[in-house]
This record gives C-alpha cells, structure tokens and sequence, in this order.
C-alpha cells in the first residue's frame, strides 16, 4: 500500500473539512478523487503531505508515517500543485532544474532528468521562455513538469487542469497514463467527472470531507438504478402512444415535453432498436436519437441528490 | 544543496526588476535628487563675496587715518576680505550706488554715515561694521577721559581681542548637516534591503504561496533553504549599497572620511538588519502579501524619516524627548554609525551603533525563526 490513510479529521475552526475520511491507494493505481468545490479534496492532499496539521487520524506513506521530516518518503513524491507554483524570474529550464535539484543533487544526473522533463511535457521549443510569456496550458505543462522531474514512485496531482484548453488537457491527461505506464503511481484530484472517468483506474466520490463511494468506474455506475437514457426529437406524441413506450422492457420512466422524448432504461440490451421499431410502426416520424449512458455524475446525483457541480 | 538553492535564488532575486527598482535605482535617484536640492548648501555659491562700497573721498576722511585703516584691513585680499572699497568723491559714489555697483556708499564727517539704496544681506553688514566702530570708538574715548593712563594698555588689548568660547573639532572633519540626508538615504537603502527579506519569507511559507508549498514538500530542511536564500538577499542587498556608497562618493562626491573599512562594516551590517526585517515582517506579521508589504514600507520610511531622512532636525528632536528611539531604530542607528565615523576620532560610538544593530537583527533573526520553523500550518 503505498498511500494508507485512515480516520482522518481535520477542522478549520468550526467547519469539519475531513470527517473521518479514510484513503488507500496500492502501487500502481491512477486514483482519482472526485468532488465538489470545497469536498475536501485538497485538504487530503495537503494533510497527507504533511503541509496541513490535523485533528486525528493516521497517514502512512510507503508503508511509513508520514512527517514533515521524512525526507525519505519525500524524496519519491511529486506534486502537482493546484495553483502553478514555478518563479516568474526564471526560465522554464530553470524553472525545472531547481525544483529537480531539491531531490536530485548529482548535477548530471539532473541534466538528464530536466531534458526528459522537458520532452515530456512538449516544452521543448519554450525552454528558454519566462512564465509569464506561457498561455495557460503551456503554464500547467511547466507545472507538471517542475513536479515529475525527479522521477517520483508516487505522483499527487491536485486539480492540474484548471483553467486548461483542451488540447493541453488532453496532452496532460495522456501525460499521466504515459507516466503510470512507466510504474508511477498517481493521486489525481478534480471535479471533472470526465477526465476522472477516461483517467483513473479507481475513483473515490467525495463530498463534505466524507468518502461517499469508492471502486472502478464501471462500479460505481453500476451501484445506481439508471442504466442508458434514450431521448427522441419528435414533433407529435400522443398520449397513448407515451403509455405504449412506458411498457417496453427494461423501460423504468418516460417523458414527452418541448417535442423530445425522453426514454430512461434500467439495463438490457436492443432497447435503441426496440423503441425505433416502435416509433415506426406507429409511424411517427422522428428526427434525431441520442443515447446517453450514466455518468458519475448520475452517481453523485443518486448518492447526495445535488448535481456535481453544484 | 545550499550552494544550489543560493545561486538559483541568486538569479531570481536579480532578475526581479520591480524590487531592484526600488531597492537600488529609486536609491540613487533620490540621492541625485538630493545632491541638486542641497548641492548649493555645500558648493561654490556658499563663499562669501565681499561687500562693494564706496566711500567719499573728503577732507574729514583723509583726516580719519584710523577709520582708513579700519577699513584698508577689512579690505585686505584672502579668505577674511569683508569689504570691497572704492574712493570716490560724492557725485561718483552717488552714480555708483544709483547704478548698482555698490552696496552703500559711507560718508565721513563729524559722524560717520552710510547711505543705501535698499536694504539687504550686504547693507546690514555694512551698518553692522560702521556700528561696531563707532561703539568700540566711543568706549575707548570715554575710558581715556576718565583714566589717561590707561591709553598703553587699552591700544595693546584693542589690537589683541579674545574670544571666550572655543570651538572644539572630533576630528578633522567639519561638520556637514546636509551629509545627514546621505546618511539617512543610506540607512533607508540598507532597509529597503527588507523587500528581500520578505520576498524570502513568503516564498518559504507554504501557507503564503505555492511555490513555498512546493519547497516545503521537497526533501530538504527548512533551515538550509531560509538561510541559503538570505545569504543570497544579503548578497543582491549588499552589492546594492555599495553601488550607492560609489555612486555618492565618486559620482556626487560626498564626504564618507577615510575609514572605508568601517563604511562596509556598517554597509553590511545595515543590510543583515534590513533582510532580518524584511523576513520579520513576513514571517510574524499576519496578513496576505499585500499587507505584508504596506507594512514594511510604512515601517522603512518612518524609521527612515526619524533618523533624517526628510529633515535633519528630526534626530536633535528624538535625542531630547525620546532618546530610546535612537537605539531600537535601525536606520537612526546606521545614519549614525556613518555619521560618528565622519566626527569622531574614537570608534566607541560607532560600535555602540554596530552593536545594536547585531542585536536587533539577532532579536528579529529569532522571532522570525520561531515563526519558520513550524512544519504544519493551520491551513494552505
């Protein structure tokens, strides 16, 4: 296990930011925390690399209590903050080297390591830029970068796309498989279901500093009732006709309003086919068909009634 | 590690252009400033220029021989020549003080007159002289009317005056009240040193920025990362002053003795008390980056001003009513370190100056740690 925590409480003040949240992470999972603004996500993060004190609880890292002095265990962590921490006055190869050179001190070494930091994040023809001359995402890229030089065993990203075009996005988030596929373990935090979704091998849904639910994507979708949702555009229904569609199989509820129908599954399979055959033989003619499977944020949505994004 | 940290932060703190602004080019603009404001105080406008008079040529004046030689002795060429004389008969001197080519115009006959145009710096001088001469003749007539034997005794004391006050030098040098702006200019430099030192303390702190977080996760011990960066914001700090000290000393050619060894000394001593208060500032003052900094040039500028800064009589003001300020006030105690260096021979009082300033910057270096030394904040 390389990441244990457990029990975890911390309170500013009155407000309790962590409410006994337990975390487990096993070398060579990308673990996604998923949450709400303000769910906790970061004060985990923080609390775990020792930069928070808190209330209660047990962390060990690598099998070892973390401390603030436990350079060991330092010394094979990155960290992605969640608001770009690099020096305005250096350059992005600087920029790379100083954070790199506070876990790796052989000078050559660390040439290496910068070089391949440098590719990594296609910063190459930027190298010699300040930040201030990067846009936004080239700006994150730096950031990651500065946090996976040394190479670490164990990576925590904290929100590292925020404010990201997404071509850049995708080029971190395919950055981070490339990395785990290398052997380093991730902590990934953010409230974008969908980059949790096409990222992480485990999610764990947080809100108000509690674990709401832990297990893969596909676990989590399956612990909710909603199986796809099948909506049609469609100028006329009448009333019989809606009756007709709420008794096809595996059909939970249906609804006609603003000429779209829309058409929710519990599971089963041929329900597309099934309902079109339907609409045909009624003839009624229809224009386009979407199917949506559940989201996480159906999962949220069943587990605490609010919309993720809330 | 250290070495690592020290020259990065080397770069940083060199290349950060607003601080060096302020640090160092706004430093020797305001002493430029200076040298144009009181340079004449201190230059070639400030020997004195002689008085042009006119005195008319006249029987009773030819007859004067001792007031003739009065004034021939006042007019004698040098350092101490107090009148310019031309004799000229009446209707000359008259032209020449219609026209401006002399201050007053003194005529003799049974009493001395002085006639003038207007009034001024050189006709007060002018009645100023007639009056002295008059009084000192008419004291000496009526001694030698009450007392004919003592006429030997008076000529000899006449020509012999003493004076009962002495005027006592340190040392060589003369005094200078306009080198206390310098000094004070110096001592604000030394603590503008402290937006080093703040810019140190937040980017340390994890709970003041990022990047401070990133460092404070990183497997390095706090205490070689704070003093890394300060040997590299005394460094930037440091150079800073000692640009200014040449600038003021080969450029505006200012006055700093010959003690150049003591100069540095108290140089680099102001600029550790400046960095310490910067990072005391930022480490145990509360508030955001932007608080922080308010502070510091609030607190720079008044202690700034009390030792001088704006206006010399300050410190003569602070050494009767509130002596204490002089000695928990770095920029007083720097301004007069430079300042005991340049009128005393003897080094006792700079090394009381020195002294606390090392206690100061020690009493500010601790709190300061106390603050950094905690490896978990209340909140990021």
């Amino acid at each position: 296990m390389l990441i244990n925590v457990q029990n975890l409480v911390k309170r500013y003040g009155s407000l309790l930011a962590l409410d006994h949240f337990d975390l487990q992470v096993s070398e060579g999972e990308i673990v996604g925390l998923l949450g709400p603004n303000g769910s906790g996500k970061t004060t985990a993060i923080n609390c775990i690399l020792s930069l928070l004190k808190y209330d209660k609880g047990t962390i060990e890292v690598f099998g070892k209590p973390m401390a603030p002095d436990a350079y060991e265990l330092k010394r094979n962590i990155g960290i992605v903050m969640q608001n770009v921490a690099v020096f305005d006055e250096l350059r992005v190869d600087e920029n790379i080297d100083y954070f790199c050179g506070l876990y790796v001190r052989d000078p050559g070494t660390r040439r290496r390591l910068v070089e391949e930091a440098i590719d990594f994040v296609g910063l190459g023809e930027f190298r010699k830029f300040h930040p201030k001359k990067l846009s936004g995402g080239l700006l994150r890229r730096l950031n990651i970068a500065c946090g996976i030089a040394h190479k670490p065993k164990l990576l925590i990203l904290d929100e590292p796309t925020v404010a990201v075009d997404p071509q850049s996005r995708n080029s971190i988030l395919e950055g981070i498989r490339e990395l785990n596929r290398e052997g380093t373990t991730v902590v990934y935090t953010s409230h974008y279901m969908e980059e949790v979704e096409q990222l992480c091998t485990r999610i764990v849904i947080m809100d108000k500093g509690k674990t709401l639910a832990t297990g893969t994507n596909g676990e989590l979708k399956s612990m909710i009732n909603d199986g796809e949702t099948i909506s049609v555009e469609l100028y006329v229904l009448q009333p019989e006709d809606l009756a007709q569609i709420r008794q096809l199989p595996h059909v939970t509820r249906a609804h006609y309003a603003d000429n779209r129908l829309s058409v929710h599954y519990d599971g089963g399979q041929h329900n597309l086919l099934r309902l079109l055959d339907y609409l045909k033989s009624r003839e009624l003619s229809f224009n386009r068909v979407f199917s949506e499977q559940p989201t996480l944020n159906d999962v949220f949505l069943e587990i605490t009634g609010r919309q993720l994004r809330d | 590690m250290f070495m690592h940290v020290f020259s990065y932060r080397l770069k940083c703190l060199l290349r950060d252009r607003e601080t060096v602004f302020w640090t160092l080019i706004f430093t020797l603009l305001l002493a430029t400033l200076y040298y144009f404001a009181f340079g004449h105080l201190t230059g070639e406008q400030e020997r004195f220029d002689p008085v042009r008079t006119a005195v008319v040529d006249s029987p009773a004046y030819r007859g004067d021989v001792r007031f003739q030689q009065v004034l021939a002795s006042l007019s004698e060429p040098g350092e101490n020549q107090l009148l310019e004389l031309t004799v000229a008969d009446e209707q000359q001197a008259e032209r020449m003080l219609e026209n401006g080519s002399v201050a007053g115009m003194i005529t003799v006959g049974e009493s001395i007159g002085l006639v003038v145009k207007q009034s001024g710096i050189e006709q007060s001088i002018l009645k100023a002289i007639l009056d002295e001469y008059a009084h000192t003749t008419k004291t000496v007539v009526g001694i030698l009317a009450k007392n004919a034997g003592a006429a030997q005794q008076l000529i000899s004391e006449l020509g012999d005056r003493k004076g009962y006050t002495e005027q006592i030098s340190f040392s060589d040098a003369v005094p200078d009240t306009i080198l206390g702006f310098f000094y004070a200019l110096i001592a604000m430099a030394c603590m503008y040193s402290g937006f080093w030192g703040l810019r140190n303390a937040i980017d340390v702190q994890a709970d003041l920025s990022a990047r401070g977080a990133r460092r404070s996760v990183a497997p390095i011990h706090k205490l070689g990362v704070v003093l890394a960066d300060a040997a590299a914001a005394l460094a930037v700090s440091f150079a800073e002053v000692l640009i200014l000290i040449a600038y003021l000393a080969f450029v505006l050619r200012i006055n700093f003795g010959n003690q150049i060894g003591y100069v540095l000394l108290t140089c680099f001593v102001g600029c550790i008390a400046g960095v310490s208060f910067g990072g005391f500032i930022g480490t145990v003052v509360r508030g955001n980056e932007g608080v922080k900094t308010g502070i510091l040039i609030g607190a720079s500028m008044t202690m700034s001003f009390l030792a001088g800064l704006m206006w010399v009589g300050i410190k003569d003001i602070i050494a009767r009513k509130a002596p204490v300020l002089s000695y928990i006030n770095p920029a007083a105690l720097i301004s007069d370190a430079f300042y005991s260096l340049y009128i005393f021979d003897s080094h006792r009082r700079f090394f009381v100056n020195i002294g606390m300033l090392c206690l100061i910057s020690a009493i500010m270096c601790a709190a300061s740690f106390m603050r950094l030394r905690r490896e978990r904040y209340a909140s990021v």
